[in-house]
């Protein structure tokens, strides 16, 4: 799996994903840490094949009782289907996750993990004295989704927007934007429902100050990139927009 | 999952399978001896002695009912261990990968602790299962001897009825049904019996 630090600062951000090992029937899907002196927040811990090699590749940034938050952006298995190996790993976590998913979380096995319901107006994750937004995305593609926005690192997590169909071994970093569209129209266009919710998800997130657009799946974008996939998908027609 | 693991999913799930089929023919002797006490009731004198034997009749079945019934929750509660046991050997399995994969990180060391408490856990999940599965069997047992009850009823129900005159065909219909009843819950529990006794040794 490759761990790639993406920020280094008072706080770490580490990009994992890349795992070779996994079996090719299954999604690559890219998983974030954000790491304090004392504390490892994991972003879209991941499903239960990926449990193994994530967890080994965080121990080599944090000790397992340090890792003390978990967020899932919503509820798919590639997000978040492990978080009943998560359960009886670890001692004293927390889950952020939207509020209306919890019952619906609690399939997977969540006994000694505690569920903190992020409200549909969002809120905010206290990691030591870094503090991290959680930014309402509903309806992309899930009606009950946030994204996680650091303003000291200036990083956003965005979950499905901006994923890409790749293949195993494709480059973390969009590197030539113009031929990396044909590899997200059509998830963005078929997943994602509503153009109505995704102008105010892109007005919303043009007031953040981006370096880096971090998806679950696919390339992370930087620099003017960020700025090129907003507009790309702000003109995108998308869902029943689409007339897929 | 393993083999192992799914023939144990599965025989926990047939024992409520089988036991839902225990229960409707449990309340086939229940209506089986409300119709012979009104047999008997209409025989006066000629079916004296069958009179006290419908009583018997009724109060096994209600036994059995009430048996079974209670065999039910233990099931539920096997299954739900099951499923513990599941995913407890899951995460142990999962964790002890994870320490193997981590073997040159930092903190490979801090994985020890969460590998040893799921060994722990799954343990003794697995010890829960067979003492489960031994006070289930009990209560199968239990049910056995019902079933062998019935029959003798049904034995004794026939001589009764041999001397209940014109009444005669009516009573034995009720001791025959009496008797098939008690076969199949004895089949019935006897599959249950055979499906778990694999788990109570392992």
């Amino acid at each position: 799996m490759k761990m790639i630090k993406i920020y280094e600062g008072s706080h770490q951000w580490i990009m994992f994903g890349r795992d070779e090992g996994k079996p090719d029937k299954l999604i690559d899907t890219n998983q974030y840490a954000v790491c304090t002196a004392n504390r490892c927040l994991l972003l879209e811990p991941g499903g239960v094949e990926t449990f193994a090699p994530m967890m080994a590749a965080l121990l080599h940034f944090t000790r397992v009782e340090q890792i003390t938050d978990l967020f899932a952006s919503n509820p798919d298995p590639d997000v978040i289907s492990s978080l009943g190996l998560w359960d009886q790993a670890l001692t004293n976590a927390t889950l952020h996750a939207p509020a209306i998913w919890e019952k619906f979380l609690n399939h997977y096995g969540c006994d000694s993990i505690s569920y903190a319901p992020i409200a549909d107006n969002g809120g905010t994750i206290k990691l030591d004295s870094v503090e991290l937004q959680l930014i309402p995305a509903h309806y992309l593609y899930s009606p009950g989704n946030f994204h996680v926005y650091d303003p000291q690192a200036k990083i956003l997590m965005s979950g499905d927007v901006g994923a890409a169909l790749e293949s195993p071994g494709a480059p973390v970093f969009v590197e030539n934007f113009a031929a990396h569209i044909e590899k997200m129209r059509f998830f963005h266009q078929r997943l994602m429902p509503s153009n109505q919710a995704k102008r105010a998800w892109i007005e919303r997130v043009r007031k953040l100050d981006i370096d880096i657009l971090a998806p679950q799946h696919g390339r992370m974008f930087r620099c003017d990139d960020v700025q090129r996939f907003l507009d790309w998908f702000d003109a995108l027609q998308v869902g029943v927009a689409a007339h897929i | 999952m393993s083999n192992q693991t799914k023939s144990q999913f599965v025989a926990v799930a047939s024992i409520t399978s089988e036991l839902t089929a225990v229960m409707v023919v449990a309340r086939e002797i229940s209506l089986a001896a409300a119709n012979a006490k009104a047999i008997a009731f209409r025989a006066g004198d000629k079916a004296k002695g069958f009179q006290p034997i419908t009583d018997f009749i009724n109060e096994l079945a209600k036994e059995t009912i009430e048996l079974v019934t209670n065999i039910n929750v233990s099931a539920l509660l096997l299954y739900r261990v099951t499923v513990n046991e599941y995913r407890r050997t899951s995460a142990y399995n999962k964790f002890q990968q994870a320490a193997k994969l981590a073997d040159n990180a930092v903190y490979a060391k801090s994985m020890q602790a969460p590998v040893n408490n799921a060994k722990l856990r799954m343990e003794e999940c697995q010890r829960q299962f067979k003492r489960d599965v031994a006070l289930l069997l009990g209560q199968l047992e239990t049910v056995m001897h019902h079933a062998r009850a019935a029959r003798v009823i049904a034995a004794n129900s026939r001589i009764e009825a041999s001397q209940a005159g014109e009444y005669l065909q009516s009573l034995q219909a009720v001791a025959e049904s009496v008797d098939k009843a008690a076969h199949t819950i004895h089949d019935n529990v006897q599959r249950c019996r055979r499906a778990l006794s694999v788990y109570r040794n392992n």
